[in-house]
């Protein structure tokens, strides 16, 4: 009985303190840790492939004209999966770190990219082949086209 | 026995009674039988043969022109045989004959299937409801394909709630209610106990107060590879163990298989979750025996291992590695030798804590002889996991019916013949060390290659099928897959292991004393909530007021009705 308590005792003492200071010292996730995504806009061809995958579906497409096309992003249902980032095939949607991301405002975690789309006049094609569409890294089953929300 | 053999001895049995058989991966069989003859074949399988009955599906197949389908599914564990026993309902007024007469452990499952799907079990010993709240009004069941996803059916008796039928407490007795709301347990669970002086007698239970409908969602709303990320939501702690199910089930149905790399990365992360769920079950143990040096040793030496699946995976829980064919992301060479640090690490610390709990006559004069569940009864109820090794029975998914990479690096199956909580802890803390050693076998075994299949179809016929059981640390879960049109299951079965050990309580906790319940059901602080009174404090004025039973549901339910009303009645818009 007392030597079990010693040897519990011991396992207590060796291992000593272990609690990190956080939040007063920051810690940085590992590499390759699920964050918060954020969406270049500047890249994004406005395809819809991160729409498709997203499981909790908080990604909203919406054409309100023939020009134009909004992503929306309603991070506050974000699973943190990065499905968005895997198929993107502009490398579009990046993964940071971030994941401090409680708030008091919904509206921090909504994120809106409005991309002009451009079409072709004569072919209706705006891209030589393989289009962005066809370099998607989607693997399996998907959506039939057109079924996400809001597409 | 092989199962041409298995099918043969049926055919002798109850041949014109037999509609089809159908086995399209061998060791699965799917037999159709008449109505009349389910309960003789049943009784056969496992009385004769020792089957173990895993689970009832009911099928809506309406549409399709063939009234309900129910499959009770059963294991014959040490043949490696998956056995489907299938029979129909008429599409009006279903009914079907009870198994739970001759196989015991298929209680809850029958009982599930009056409430979700409306199938009436003729002659169950106990129709109660089991998962339908008590105002849900009768006639309406959320399995059945008319009723939608979404859709909220009015609310009948709004006082069903005081009518339940709850057993009668036997003559003498006392009723102590526990729950639903548990200071420790994190599941809602509602426990009657009828006690005389601290000798609890008997008791009754209610759960499944949090129904989440995720079947309902798998086979109305997600698509295949949609359901790998929800289903790693059925469990917080070892929610990849359904994900990789799923997976392993969906491919079967598919007729894919994934590559060796994807399946060894499989059993990798499972062994890890193992590790990690069984550590912080020893802390939560511990923390309810007043012990909670225990519950902050195991959790800090638990650590790194949520920090290195971080790493491997990107989230520290729910990992979201799974898509049908493989998984999304590959383990590094560069990461093997610290994996192999933190679980060597964790080995070694293990063995210190296990030496030095064994000899702890406090923790052992709480455990010792407690919570018995002899060896007969844990079978007849068909328990699982540690909580069915503790009682001497060597069923383990990974020997039993090997899965990702099991049948190349096998795992060692580990007993204790005790019967009691001693023997389930001291299963579960060996378990670890087995776990240590397979995720070292298993990273030097692991093969090259790719992560994901090549041969995924891009459309996958109706009406195939699969089933697989996967070992979560608190036992095996199955699931059992039907493929459908529209890019998604027509059904989609899961049962977690924790449905069936619950059915164990009652016969665990007969006998013992109020003051061991808490540590028998693994976590229960006997200080329960004040389910019918709750106290609102103004902040402002700084005024108590009381609101009774009454006005609380009628708060809850406006609640409920806003929330509805914002979203369209559907969770996620
Ligand atoms: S990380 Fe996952 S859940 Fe979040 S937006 Fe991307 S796909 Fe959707
Ligand atoms: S997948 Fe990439 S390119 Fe396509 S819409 Fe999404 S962010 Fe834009």
């Amino acid at each position: 009985m007392i030597i079990s308590k010693l040897k519990e005792a011991l396992i207590c003492l060796k291992a000593g303190r272990v609690t990190l200071p956080y939040p007063f010292a920051p810690h940085d996730p590992e590499d390759g840790f699920h964050g918060r995504v954020v969406v270049d806009a500047e890249k994004c061809v406005g395809c819809g492939g991160c729409a498709e995958v997203c499981p909790p579906r908080c990604i909203e497409v919406t054409d309100p004209s023939p020009e134009k096309r909004v992503l929306e992003f309603f991070l506050e249902r974000c699973t943190y999966c990065a499905r968005c980032a895997e198929v993107c095939p502009e490398d579009a949607v990046i993964v940071t770190k971030e994941f401090e991301t409680a708030t008091n405002d919904l509206e921090d975690m909504h994120m809106r990219v409005e991309v002009f789309m451009s079409t072709c006049r004569r072919c209706g094609r705006c891209y030589e082949p393989p289009t962005p569409l066809d370099r998607m890294m989607v693997t399996g089953f998907r959506p039939p086209t057109g079924e996400s929300e809001g597409a | 026995m092989t199962s041409a053999e298995l099918i043969r001895r049926r055919r002798q049995d109850v041949g014109p009674a037999i509609e089809s058989v159908s086995e399209p991966v061998p060791g699965k069989v799917r037999m159709a039988v008449a109505p009349g003859a389910v309960v003789s074949v049943a009784k056969a399988l496992y009385r004769d043969h020792g089957a173990r009955f895993l689970v009832t599906a009911g099928i809506d197949s309406r549409e399709g022109g063939n009234g309900f389908e129910v499959d009770h599914i059963f294991s014959l564990d040490k043949d490696k045989i998956f056995f489907i026993l299938r029979t129909s309902a008429a599409a009006e007024e279903p009914e079907v004959p009870a198994i739970t007469p001759e196989v015991p452990a298929a209680a809850w499952a029958e009982r599930e299937l009056q409430d979700l799907l409306g199938v009436r079990v003729e002659g169950l010993p106990d129709g109660r409801r089991l998962i339908l709240p008590d105002d849900w009004p009768e006639g309406v069941h959320p399995l059945r394909k008319d009723m939608k996803y979404g859709d909220w059916p009015p609310l009948g008796d709004e006082n069903a709630e005081e009518s339940y039928p709850w057993k009668q407490a036997p003559e003498g007795t006392s009723t102590v209610v526990i729950g639903p709301y548990f200071p420790v347990l994190e599941e809602p669970t509602q426990l009657r106990l009828f006690v005389d002086g601290e000798r609890v007698i008997d008791c009754d239970y209610r759960g499944f107060y949090n129904h989440r409908a995720i079947e309902k969602m798998g086979d109305s709303e997600l698509t295949y590879n949609e359901i790998p990320f929800v289903s790693e939501r059925i469990c917080g702690i070892c929610g990849f163990i359904h994900s990789s199910c799923y997976c392993e089930t969906a491919e079967e149905a598919m007729g894919i298989r994934a590559p060796r790399r994807a399946r060894y990365i499989r059993s990798l992360m499972l062994e890890i979750e193992r590790i990690h769920s069984h550590l912080l079950w020893t802390g939560i143990a511990g923390h309810i025996l007043g012990f909670d040096t225990v519950l902050m040793q195991t959790w800090r030496m638990r650590e790194p291992l949520m920090w290195l699946c971080e790493k491997i995976t990107g989230n520290r829980q729910t990992y979201g590695m799974h898509i049908i064919g493989g998984v999304r992301r590959d383990i590094s060479e560069e990461c093997y030798p610290e994996i192999l640090a933190v679980v060597g690490k964790i080995e070694q610390e293990w063995i210190q804590f296990y030496d030095a709990v064994q000899g702890d006559t406090t923790l052992k004069a709480r455990l010792v002889g407690v919570g018995m569940l002899p060896e007969e009864t844990a079978k007849e109820i068909a328990v699982l996991g540690p909580t069915a090794r503790g009682s001497n029975w060597d069923i383990d998914a990974r020997a039993d019916h090997p899965y990702a990479a099991y049948d190349e690096v096998p795992i060692r199956v580990i007993t204790h013949p005790d019967c009691d909580n001693w023997a389930r802890v001291v299963v579960r803390l060996e378990e670890v060390l087995e776990s240590v050693r397979w995720v070292r076998e298993g990273l030097k075994q692991m093969p090259d290659g790719p992560i994901m299949a090549s041969d995924i179809p891009e459309e996958v016929p109706a009406g195939q099928w699969g089933v697989c059981t996967v070992e979560a640390p608190r036992g095996e879960a199955i699931h059992y897959v039907l493929t459908g049109g529209d890019n998604r299951p027509d059904r989609w079965r899961v049962r977690a292991p924790t449905y069936n050990n619950l059915q164990a309580l009652p016969s665990m906790i007969k006998g013992e004393t109020i003051a061991d319940v808490p540590i028998i059901l693994g976590s229960m602080d006997p200080c329960f909530s004040c389910t019918e009174r709750v106290e609102v404090v103004n902040v402002r004025s700084g005024e108590a007021e009381r609101l009774d039973y009454q006005e609380l549901l009628a708060r809850s339910r406006a609640a409920t009705e806003r929330l509805r009303g914002r979203r369209g009645g559907r969770p996620w818009q």
